[in-house]
């Protein structure tokens, strides 16, 4: 028993239920024995994952399945333990360097390295090369980017790499141009829809077209999220109707909440209490980014006008700043700060307005 | 106090030309002045009553007349003189009759046996008050002698009483003179001139220091004396030199004098009466043994007269004491309404916290007073003046020779008001009948009152005189020269046996000129011809435990350490459990079971000194480590090792027959310097050695709580020096400043201690190279010269956040480089307080307005931030350059945006705190999605986001809704998603919001049981091993092998017992966490035990 959404997982590229022209296309060039180093891109929850690791079926059969997670202990040139989970599989390994933090150059450098430079033995059997899987690569320092630049060149005869992540922005350019890049978008409204009523009908259930495209939008599209959110609608209430209240999970309800505050009241005690509010949602690894999307849409459903340019537009400059900087809650405050300040402003000229 | 010392020096001088001669004739041949004594004697009691200031001045003249005949006539005069003194200085300290009175019988008794010296201790008498006696004594240097014995009683019981009087120090010193005059019995007259300067510096400081610390005077006798012996020398050469001078001083005298010398008068009359006056030597002679054995024998007796005067003396204290009953009774009375006076004083407090700064600034023009014309003034400040800051007003008026209290006494002059006041300051000062002005009068007082010469400058003028007498009066020396000559046959030998009566321990001659020398200074003046290439603070480095700075008390930490060392090696020869016994719990702090002793303490304290002066007061030779060995393991082992068990080689010289000296001792110094490379493990043997040691060993640092030393101080007695207060250092300073011909005032001098923070060194450093500028240094440059001196004082973060949004008179003086300074103070941690607390001040500028206050914290927040850019690219670069630029960000401007009233006091930055927690949720979902990412698929993040909440639910609706049925599902879908139990728990951890308690702790206790239960009861096979997980998990066998459940079954009993014990940590904790499950837990175990059993065992 297991949630839906891993229960129901696609295995194969055959069986991929939407950008089924790209499952082709990614069956073609593996079918040839071959293939050049992959960086697949796409928004979280687009199923770039699930391709990949279908690609990785197609490409090695079943035995890719066979999963094991290892625990690698890397010894930095400066004497510095690095603690690294990986995940892999007799063909293929998966890591996430960025776990390693600053030291993720040096996971590139020896991990892959050691796994790069190892010949197959039985070609006959397999495949000359193996597969290492890169996730989160938007997240690599730019030191372990550019060392990587070298591996991908030297080690092309016994290792493939797949570069998986959100968005290509943070990839360097010689990076991005020794791979072929793969995105994978987001699946429509409809998709969502229809995925949606796969699966439950594989469940055994009914559910209601517009109960799915409101999932659906409520997810953003995400189809991963949607199927959560359809699952816990199913544990929430059954039979599904049409109008039913989609849960929302705990952390944008609180984040609303402090969007709310904001609007609500402007002052110095206001400030300390979102700041508080900040420090919870920070606390428990809410990327701040997210964070200052998600008051910003709230926000904005309080103003109007220019006001509302000006918001989007300080919102903007204020997430600018919180990736140059070191600590995020100082921009979030900041950005908080100035719209308490514009919006005080606005409020009370529109009244003086409103008066005269 | 300086005119009177004047008098003195004319009086001397006198001797030899014997200007006076015509008048000193009429009445100073010996016959007359016996007649004249005994006329006294008769009238004595009404003349001191009646005699007006100019009779006092006629018979000081007298006295000065006949002490240049006395000198002429030799030492049987100076004998007399010096019987005389000794009454006078009884006589001195009470200048009510009464104490006449018993004078005149302790007079008379000594009067009778001395008989002919009467007439010229009555001369002399007069002067007494002044030093004179001592003076004369030390121009003869018989004389002397009796005032010591009479005198040393007195100034201890007198003082006040005496400062009552005059008000001004001098009368304090006439007392130490006087005990002083004991001691110079032998060595006034070899001592340099350079004592001079000490001795005025020695009045002055004691006058500062009476006037300041009524009571507080030296805590120590000795050091007192010595303090007196440095006034007395130093008067009497000038004395003899100023001679020609020294009548138009006296001419000049001030009132004070003249008040002086009315006492003299009187006192003059008992003594005439008393002693008769033998003109020929041999009487004298006679006399003097007489005295001497009187005060040998009947020294007691004389104490008892001295007690005898101390009582009338101490009346005009009881005149003033009645006054400080008064107060007391008054604060008896508010105390019942205590409860409405708080609350009325938390009301006040807040009204100060609040009160603006001065609204006028700067709008009265400070007038040019008249020099130190608030001379000997002293002034209280309350509430906020108008015109000027309050600091302003108190240099104003330390410029001007007056003094500036923070509290309202007797002694307060005046008491400034200024508005807002305090209630209590002006109700003290109605009390006190203290004069009230406001800031207007001050001024006016400045304006108008008629300077003084500072007695800083009198006695200077005494001291230039003195140089220009040298010069101009030859004659004087020779006077002088050849009086010494006689004096030392005779005087030597009473000296000693009055040396034995007072301190049995100079026995001879010239140990006891040798004692005194040592004794006379608090700093002994090095040799002359070395002086000149010496630092000063080695030059007058102290040579004698008494004279360190700030370590005379009994319970000091240089006795403590003495004693300790005294009784080392008693406490460590043979009975080792004896000594252990009393150790560390025994409750005796002698440190007697430690081998070692740590002497800890700011630089600049005297701890090397005092170590290495303790050795030597109790012959101990040393060995002495500093940082400028190396100390490493090795060469600790090899040098000193070796010395430890040294015998010394002197003992052989000196004949003594011990073979194994036992008097060595180790000073390591600078045990915090024992680091890094050079030293490595040079504690470690340390630390050895001192467990092996036979020798005592101290050791020295400078933070006691230093991380290197904690190990070191478990081994070691502990002494903590404290900074000497500044009073203990300025009585230093002041002689060494009047050594070195340096003219500096005590509240210039004051600044300067203040600005090195007490260190001694420091201080002695800074006036060394001040002095070499100018000789004369005025209050507003010492004050200036100590701003810059300043040691960089470190500020802690919470004053530093206090201040970077302090407003009024606190920031206003500070330029751009002082407020970036403060962040400066930690660099790392400003930042975070600035922006911790930004939000708490009230700004001034937003002038209460909501709106601009949130502009303005806006502004602010944005200065933050771009403080945080500045700080990424500090950080990630390593371009430490641009520490200023953040400086100016993240201080610097959200001060000046937010300058007001901070509504509480600074928070430590929460920053830290939820940056450790965030760290640890993040490990948390590191993990958790490594385990399930078999499963899941995903990374981090949207394990975070969007899994966990699913997932807790999906966890938790079986047991919600199905209960103990409901455990089973729960436990499968675990398995499912590969967690195991802890995870869990962090799932439910990371998942509450706001403090709300997370669903699965709302469970029914059961429910979790059997949950607990469902889980143990079956292995779990996880795709991972367990050891990874450093928190020592319990829980699934590892199944990476997939053995049968049989194998599972032993071998998880096997693992888990091994966990206990790695894991310890990791259960207790878990225990903590939900109790009440586990115990349901073992309860309910029963049937499961065969399986679960290890991990029930885990758990409990």
């Amino acid at each position: 028993m297991s949630l839906w959404v891993d229960k129901y997982r696609p295995t194969s590229l055959g069986k991929l239920d939407y950008h089924r022209e790209q499952a082709n296309q990614l069956k073609n060039l593996v079918q040839c024995g071959d293939f050049p180093h992959l960086l697949v891109y796409g928004p979280s929850g687009a199923g770039k994952k699930t391709r990949i690791v279908c690609l990785l079926r197609e490409l090695y059969g079943a035995g890719v399945e066979k999963l094991r997670i290892e625990h690698q202990s890397i010894t930095a040139p400066s004497k510095k333990k690095i603690e690294i989970d990986t995940i892999a599989s007799n063909y293929h390994l998966e890591v996430n360097p960025s776990d390693a933090g600053n030291s993720d150059r040096v996971v590139i450098q020896e991990l892959i390295k050691t796994v790069a430079q190892s010949q197959q033995i039985q070609s006959s059997t397999q495949r000359e090369f193996k597969v290492v899987l890169l996730t989160e690569v938007d997240r690599l320092t730019k030191d372990a980017q550019h060392a990587l630049r070298r591996t991908m060149e030297k080690y092309m005869s016994t290792c493939r790499l797949i570069l998986c992540c959100n968005s290509t922005s943070k990839v360097i350019a010689p990076i991005r141009s020794r791979c072929l890049a793969v995105r994978v978008p987001l699946p429509s409204v409809e998709e969502v829809c229809s995925v949606l009523a796969n699966v439950c009908k594989k469940e055994g259930l009914q559910l209601p077209p517009e109960l799915a495209r409101q999932i659906a939008e409520k997810s953003g599209r995400n189809l991963r999220k949607a199927l959560l959110m359809c699952e816990a609608c199913r544990v929430q209430q059954y039979p599904f109707s049409g109008e039913q209240e989609i849960p929302e999970t705990d952390w944008e309800v609180y984040l609303k909440e402090t969007a709310n505050a904001i609007v609500s009241q402007q002052s110095p005690q206001r400030l300390l209490e979102v700041r508080a509010r900040l420090y919870e949602l920070l606390t428990h690894c809410i990327p701040p980014e997210i964070i200052i999307k998600g008051l910003v849409t709230e926000l904005l459903s309080n103003c109007d006008g220019h006001l509302k340019a000006e918001v989007a537009q300080m919102a903007a400059f204020y997430e600018h700043r919180l990736q140059l900087g070191n600590k995020a809650i100082y921009h979030l405050e900041a950005f908080v700060a100035k719209f308490m300040a514009i919006y005080k402003k606005f409020m009370e000229d529109g009244l003086d307005n409103f008066m005269f | 106090m300086m005119d009177i010392r004047k008098f003195f020096a004319s009086a001397r001088p006198a001797v030899p030309k014997a200007p006076v001669n015509g008048s000193s004739t009429d009445e100073e041949p010996k016959s007359k002045k016996k007649s004249a004594s005994k006329a006294s004697a008769e009238k004595p009691s009404e003349k001191r009553k009646r005699r007006t200031i100019l009779d006092s001045d006629s018979e000081e003249e007298k006295n000065e007349r006949k002490h240049t005949k006395d000198k002429k006539d030799g030492e049987q005069k100076k004998s007399k003189e010096k019987k005389g003194p000794v009454q006078y200085v009884s006589e001195t300290d009470s200048d009510e009759d009464g104490a006449f009175l018993s004078l005149k019988k302790h007079k008379e008794n000594v009067a009778k046996k001395m008989v002919k010296g009467g007439e010229k201790g009555g001369t002399v008498s007069s002067k007494n008050r002044v030093k004179s006696p001592s003076k004369a004594s030390t121009a003869t240097v018989k004389s002397p002698p009796t005032p010591k014995q009479s005198s040393p009683p007195k100034p201890k019981h007198t003082p006040t009483s005496v400062l009552d009087f005059f008000g001004s120090g001098a009368v304090q010193r006439s007392e130490k003179k006087l005990v002083a005059s004991t001691k110079r019995k032998a060595s006034t007259q070899d001592l340099e001139e350079s004592l001079n300067d000490e001795q005025i510096a020695r009045q002055l400081q004691m006058d500062e220091d009476m006037e300041q610390l009524e009571k507080q005077v030296h805590e120590d006798e000795e050091f007192a004396r010595t303090l007196a012996m440095l006034d007395e020398a130093p008067v009497a050469k000038k004395a003899r030199k100023d001679s020609g001078e020294g009548h138009s001083s006296s001419a000049s005298l001030d009132k004070q004098s003249s008040r002086a010398k009315p006492a003299g008068p009187k006192t003059q009359s008992p003594k005439g009466p008393s002693p008769k006056k033998s003109s020929s030597k041999l009487a004298s002679m006679k006399r003097r043994d007489e005295e001497e054995e009187r005060k040998k024998v009947s020294s007691s007796k004389k104490e008892p007269s001295g007690n005898a005067a101390t009582p009338k003396t101490t009346t005009p204290k009881n005149e003033s004491a009645p006054s400080t009953p008064k107060v007391s009774p008054k604060k008896a009375e508010t105390s019942p309404e205590d409860a409405e006076k708080r609350r009325g004083n938390a009301a006040a407090f807040r009204n100060y916290l609040n009160r603006e700064g001065p609204r006028a600034l700067g709008s009265k023009e400070v007038p040019q007073g008249a020099e130190n014309c608030l001379e000997g003034l002293t002034f209280v400040l309350t509430g906020v003046l108008e015109s000027m800051e309050r600091d302003d007003a108190k240099s104003l008026i330390e410029r001007y020779g007056g003094k500036v209290t923070g509290n309202v006494s007797r002694r307060t002059g005046y008491l400034v008001l200024g508005r807002d006041s305090g209630a209590s300051k002006t109700e003290k000062a109605e009390s006190f009948g203290t004069k009230i002005i406001n800031e207007d009068d001050l001024l006016e007082l400045i304006r108008t009152k008629p300077g003084k010469k500072s007695k800083y400058e009198i006695a200077a003028e005494a001291e230039n005189k003195g140089v220009k007498s040298k010069v101009k009066t030859p004659p004087s020396k020779k006077t002088s020269q050849f009086t010494p000559s006689p004096r030392k046959p005779s005087p030597q030998k009473p000296h000693t046996s009055r040396n034995k009566g007072q301190t049995p321990k100079k026995t001879s001659p010239a140990t006891t000129t040798e004692v005194k020398k040592e004794l006379t200074f608090g700093h002994p003046p090095a040799p002359e011809d070395a002086g000149n290439s010496l630092l000063w603070v080695d030059k007058y480095r102290p040579r004698n435990l008494k004279t360190v700075i700030g370590q005379q008390g009994e319970q000091s930490c240089a006795s403590k350490l003495l004693r300790w060392l005294q009784h080392w090696h008693k406490n460590h020869s043979g009975d080792k459990p004896a000594a252990q016994r009393s150790g560390r719990f025994g409750g005796k702090d002698d440190g007697s079971s430690f081998k070692a002793a740590l002497l800890s303490g700011p630089p600049g304290v005297g701890k090397t000194t005092t170590a290495t002066l303790v050795c030597e007061e109790l012959g101990y030779s040393y060995v002495e480590m500093n940082a400028s060995c190396t100390r490493s393991k090795n060469t600790l082992k090899e040098v000193i090792a070796e010395s430890l068990n040294n015998t010394s080689i002197k003992n052989f010289y000196t004949g003594a027959a011990q073979m194994v000296s036992k008097k060595h001792a180790l000073i390591m110094d600078e045990v915090d310097g024992m680091a890094g490379n050079e030293d490595r493990g040079g504690m470690q043997e340390l630390i050895g050695l001192i467990k092996s040691s036979k020798i005592p060993i101290i050791c020295m640092c400078n933070d006691r709580n230093h991380q290197k030393i904690r190990s070191l101080a478990n081994y070691c007695f502990d002494l903590r020096f404290q900074r000497p207060r500044v009073e203990q250092i300025k009585g230093a300073m002041m002689s060494i400043a009047f050594k070195e011909g340096l003219k500096i005032p005590p509240p210039a001098l004051n600044e300067i201690i203040l600005a090195s923070n007490q260190d001694v060194r420091q201080v002695l450093h800074n006036l060394s190279m001040w002095s070499v500028k100018d000789k004369v240094i005025t209050y507003d440059q010492a004050k200036a010269d100590a701003q810059n001196a300043k040691k960089d004082m470190k500020l802690g973060p919470f004053d530093v956040c206090r201040k970077v949004f302090a407003s009024g008179d606190e920031t206003a003086h500070m330029s751009l480089i002082d407020k970036s300074d403060l962040f400066f103070h930690d660099y790392s941690l400003a930042p975070l307080f600035v922006q911790e607390n930004y939000i708490h001040v009230r700004p001034a500028a937003a002038g209460g307005s909501l709106k601009s206050h949130l502009v303005l914290l806006s502004k602010t927040a944005d200065s933050i931030c771009d403080g945080d850019l500045v700080d990424r690219r500090i950080r990630s670069s390593q371009t430490w350059s641009l520490l200023p630029t953040q400086a100016i960000y993240a201080s610097v401007l959200p001060g000046e945006l937010m300058r007001g009233y901070m509504s509480q006091f600074p928070t430590f930055p929460s920053w830290l705190g939820k940056f450790s927690s965030t760290g640890k949720h993040n490990r948390i979902v590191q993990e958790l999605s490594t385990h399930m990412s078999l499963r899941t698929m995903c990374s981090k993040q949207a394990v975070n986001l969007e899994y966990l909440p699913y997932l807790r639910a999906a966890l938790l609706t079986p047991l919600q809704t199905a209960g103990a049925e409901g455990a089973s599902q729960a436990v499968q879908f675990m398995d499912d998603y590969n967690i195991i139990k802890e995870d869990v728990d962090n799932i439910m951890e990371i998942s509450t919001w706001g403090g709300q308690p997370d669903p699965y702790s709302k469970l029914d206790p059961k429910i979790k049981a059997a949950f607990t239960r469902a889980y143990n009861k079956e292995s779990h096979l996880t795709p991972y091993s367990l050891q990874m997980v450093k928190k020592g998990r319990r829980g699934a066998p590892e199944a990476d092998t997939g053995a049968l459940d049989q194998e599972q079954e032993s071998q998880g009993v096997e693992e888990e017992e091994e966990e206990e014990g790695l894991g310890a940590d990791a259960m207790i904790k878990q225990k903590k966490a939900k109790p009440a499950k586990d115990k349901a837990g073992d309860s309910g175990k029963g049937k499961g035990k065969g399986k679960g059993k290890g991990k029930g065992k885990g758990k409990n």
